[in-house]
């Protein structure tokens, strides 16, 4: 059993600390009295995973067992997670391969010839055959692939379907196939407690007329945080429209949850905390430091984004979704969850290469407020780490660069969006709608490999709450002018940076360094 | 400007990478220039230089990376003449795997045909490549008669030769459609076609990649197909072309009107997987 989640306290035999930034690491040697938080070791892997998979769809949760769902004759869709989950896309074979080959084999035993795939990307990019054919495993993907397995279309006005409105007035559209099937099967990978649940089917398979409901900068700002469903309110407006779903559509919820083993074995020094470092571990930091600092920035991105974890799966559940998600989220807080005791003046992390949104390509700077003011600052349950008009001092180099396929409404929102203003009520007031119907936008996301219009504005969204929240941002060692545009602060160095936060948050102020990725939930009393 | 440069030629890089299905343009007729003899590759003693760097570098290296899974190699083992061998392309690391992948005495008797126009276009890479893998120059337009003439004048001089009939590697490991040269070849020399399917390379080396990583590999041989009296040579290539296809377990887009059923049966594992995270330590709840 591994130890759990750690608070320790910077003292003169600490060694430095670990930061990601970018593609990239750095030790820094933080200031005495600094807390670092770091996340529980991995949890160890179930042993057998077709075996447990396989007792998950004999014994559902409040359902009935998988097998006796499946006839002939009848239409089955299968929806899957997109590239998004895990991160870093895992070794193969992927959690969701397991899981798909054994739903596939029951419906083959079963005869069930109308059998669909469907890549629940939402409005994220469309992934490509390799990616699909990465998480789907060789034999599912030449079986299925390009007919009767491809991606989501949430721009397609044939291809989705109206279903209603929720009580409290959001608009529910769902993938037509899915729609009209006989049963609606979801496989899911829960990394963070955010993923899966209601979530899974009204977003993943849903179009900017239903997801537009609940990503308002209204919801985000409210949702406290949204990685604690309980109280978050895009959760809630989730769980509302799942339900309507779950009325029009006969619904089966498979869902995974993996432990925290994110780092290959070459660079497992960055899986480990620094008193652990053996001088292997020393020399691989050294060597990858001299490296990342030499190399281009493509050569780096392309040795980074070909990392694959060596996640294990720590649970499977099937059956309704209530039932279902519960268990998941509470093998994910077994994994993530880390007792912090009382709030600080400033919290520090790096953010690392890689997010949900830049799968094989930069991160961009709205992408880099996405990961770091977004998801890492709303890895909370309770209260945030940091107090209310504290600062949040990040490191990432934060370039002026951008992915032209993948991203090519962020180049616009940057330029010209974020040029007029940065607050995320007056952006979304503005701006949101040009982008969500612009013509062009739509053909690059439903023919090449482009995120939604909008999506940058839901990326900006995310952080309304920490912008809102926090007194001051910095960036240390991020392009001055890039950081300036985004409406913060950059500082060179770790020791520029605090001395500017004390002019926010006073002289002497209590710093908490959050030691992630693994990624970890602070449980702040 | 140093990094300016990097930025500019980053950006081209990226802007024209669209990754969706591109129009099949013809190719232009491959540009071979003057060829230096290339009899020394496999004349001694670089022929005993090629086999101490094959038996001491690659080979171990190739093995170690890829864990290749040969099957059906018994259909070489009897051959007393020279074949061709006809395989599917995926990868730069195909020849390196199927090589490995052939009984020794077949190995040391085999040339590749590399494609002439990306290969032997710099002379230095061209005698490079010749040394490293004994490789010959192979036109991609399938109408170089001067190529096919040389092609079949090493079948008929004793050795086998290897060759990729889709003319480039697939982009996405599927079959592409048989470039007819290896009918025309066969029916010049009656030699026998032997369908070889490679799968996993794209794991190991997908094109674009450099470097390569490791990742399980599966060879299927299949066997040795022979030129029917009166079958003309675009329909035997079709024939060996289905050969390497079902050898893949249907690796071409499948026809979505049969039974998915009936693929799903026949492409089941014989093995269990490795499992996600190695099944190390206890057994956890699901």
């Amino acid at each position: 059993m591994g130890r759990p989640g750690a608070v320790i306290e910077v003292d003169r035999n600490t060694p430095p600390t670990l930061f990601h930034f970018g593609e990239g690491v750095r030790l820094e040697r933080l200031p005495l009295g600094t807390r670092v938080v770091y996340p529980p070791d991995p949890l160890p892997p179930i042993a057998h995973p077709e075996r447990a998979i396989r007792r998950a769809l004999a014994h559902p949760l409040d359902d009935d067992p998988l097998k006796s769902l499946l006839r002939p004759g009848m239409r089955l869709t299968i929806a899957f997670d997109d590239l998004s989950l895990p991160l870093p896309p895992m070794v193969q074979p992927d959690v969701r391969q397991l899981v798909l080959e054994e739903v596939i084999e029951l419906a083959a035993a079963a005869g069930v010839e109308d059998v669909h795939l469907i890549v629940a990307n939402s409005l994220h990019r469309r992934m490509t055959a390799e990616e699909i054919r990465h998480v789907v495993g060789d034999r599912v993907f030449t079986t299925f692939y390009p007919d009767r397995l491809y991606n989501h279309d949430a721009e397609d006005t044939e291809g989705n379907v109206f279903l209603g409105t929720t009580a409290m007035g959001e608009e529910v559209t769902l993938n037509r196939r899915a729609a009209e099937s006989d049963l609606l099967i979801y496989v899911n990978l829960t990394l963070v407690p955010m993923d899966g649940g209601h979530k899974s089917l009204a977003t993943g398979l849903g179009s900017y007329r239903s997801i537009r409901a609940h990503h308002t900068v209204h919801t985000l700002r409210n949702s406290r945080s949204y990685m604690h469903p309980p109280d978050s309110a895009l959760h809630h407006a989730c769980t509302r429209q799942g339900q309507l779903i779950e009325d029009a559509v006969r619904c089966f919820h498979i869902e995974t949850a993996v432990n925290n083993h994110c780092f290959p074995a070459l660079v497992n020094f960055m899986q480990k905390r620094e008193t652990d470092w053996t001088a292997a571990d020393q020399a691989a930091y050294l060597t990858v430091k001299q490296l990342t600092d030499l190399a281009p920035p493509a050569v780096k991105r392309a040795v980074f984004h070909s990392m694959r974890a060596p996640y294990g799966l720590t649970a499977v559940h099937a059956g309704q979704v209530d039932a279902v998600h519960e268990r998941t989220l509470a093998a994910v807080e077994r994994q993530m969850l880390v007792e912090v005791e009382g709030q600080t003046d400033i919290v520090t992390f790096g953010v690392p290469y890689l997010g949900p949104y830049n799968v094989n390509a930069s991160m961009n700077p709205v992408l880099v407020v996405c990961m770091g003011l977004g998801y890492l600052f709303n890895l909370y349950r309770g209260r945030p780490v940091v107090r209310p008009g504290g600062v949040v001092i990040l490191f990432h180099p934060c370039r002026y660069e951008f992915d032209s396929v993948q991203h090519p409404s962020y180049i616009d929102f940057y330029d010209e969006v974020l040029a007029d203003t940065t607050d995320p009520a007056e952006i979304e007031a503005r701006y949101e709608r040009c982008f969500a119907e612009d013509a062009w936008y739509r053909q690059l996301y439903r023919r090449s490999h482009a995120y939604h219009g909008v999506h940058p504005f839901y990326a900006w969204y995310w952080a309304a709450h920490a912008m809102e929240y926090v007194g001051d941002v910095i960036v240390v060692g991020g392009e001055r002018e890039t950081v300036r545009h985004l409406g913060f602060k950059c500082a060179s160095t770790l020791a520029d940076a605090l001395e500017m936060a004390e002019q926010t948050v006073g002289r002497h102020p209590s710093i908490t360094h959050l030691r992630f990725p693994p990624l970890m939930l602070a449980d702040v009393r | 400007m140093r990094f300016e440069l990097l930025r500019d030629l980053e950006l081209v890089r990226r802007g024209w990478r669209w990754g969706q299905v591109r129009p099949e343009w013809p190719e232009p007729a491959a540009a071979i220039p003057e060829l230096p003899s290339l009899e020394w590759a496999r004349a001694e003693p670089v022929r005993s230089l090629r086999w101490l760097v094959q038996q001491g570098l690659w080979l171990p290296f190739t093995r170690l990376m890829t864990r290749p899974e040969v099957e059906g190699d018994e259909w070489l083992r009897d051959q007393d003449r020279a074949m061709i061998l006809v395989s599917n392309h995926v990868s730069h690391a195909d020849t390196h795997v199927l090589l490995a992948a052939l009984p020794d005495r077949v190995r040391e008797r085999t040339v590749v045909g590399a494609a002439a126009d990306y290969w032997y276009r710099r002379p230095w890479l061209g005698r490079l490549v010749s040394f490293w893998l004994n490789t010959f120059p192979f036109a991609r337009s399938g109408g170089a008669q001067g190529v096919l003439h040389s092609s079949s004048r090493l079948l008929r001089s004793g050795w086998h030769l290897l060759i990729y009939p889709e003319g480039t590697r697939s982009p996405d490991g599927r079959l592409q459609e048989f470039k007819p040269g290896v009918g025309h070849l066969a029916g010049e020399t009656r030699a026998p076609v032997v369908p070889i399917h490679v799968q996993g390379t794209h794991r190991v080396m997908p094109k674009g990649r450099r470097i390569p990583l490791p990742a399980p590999v599966r060879v299927r041989i299949g066997r040795p197909l022979h030129l029917e009296p009166g079958e003309a040579s675009r329909s035997f290539t079709r024939r060996v072309e289905r050969a390497v296809g079902e050898l893949g377990g249907g690796s071409r887009a499948p026809e979505v009107v049969g039974s998915w059923i009936e693929r799903w049966r026949a492409t089941a594992p014989a093995r269990r997987r490795p499992r996600p995270g190695g099944g190390r330590g206890p057994a956890g709840g699901a």
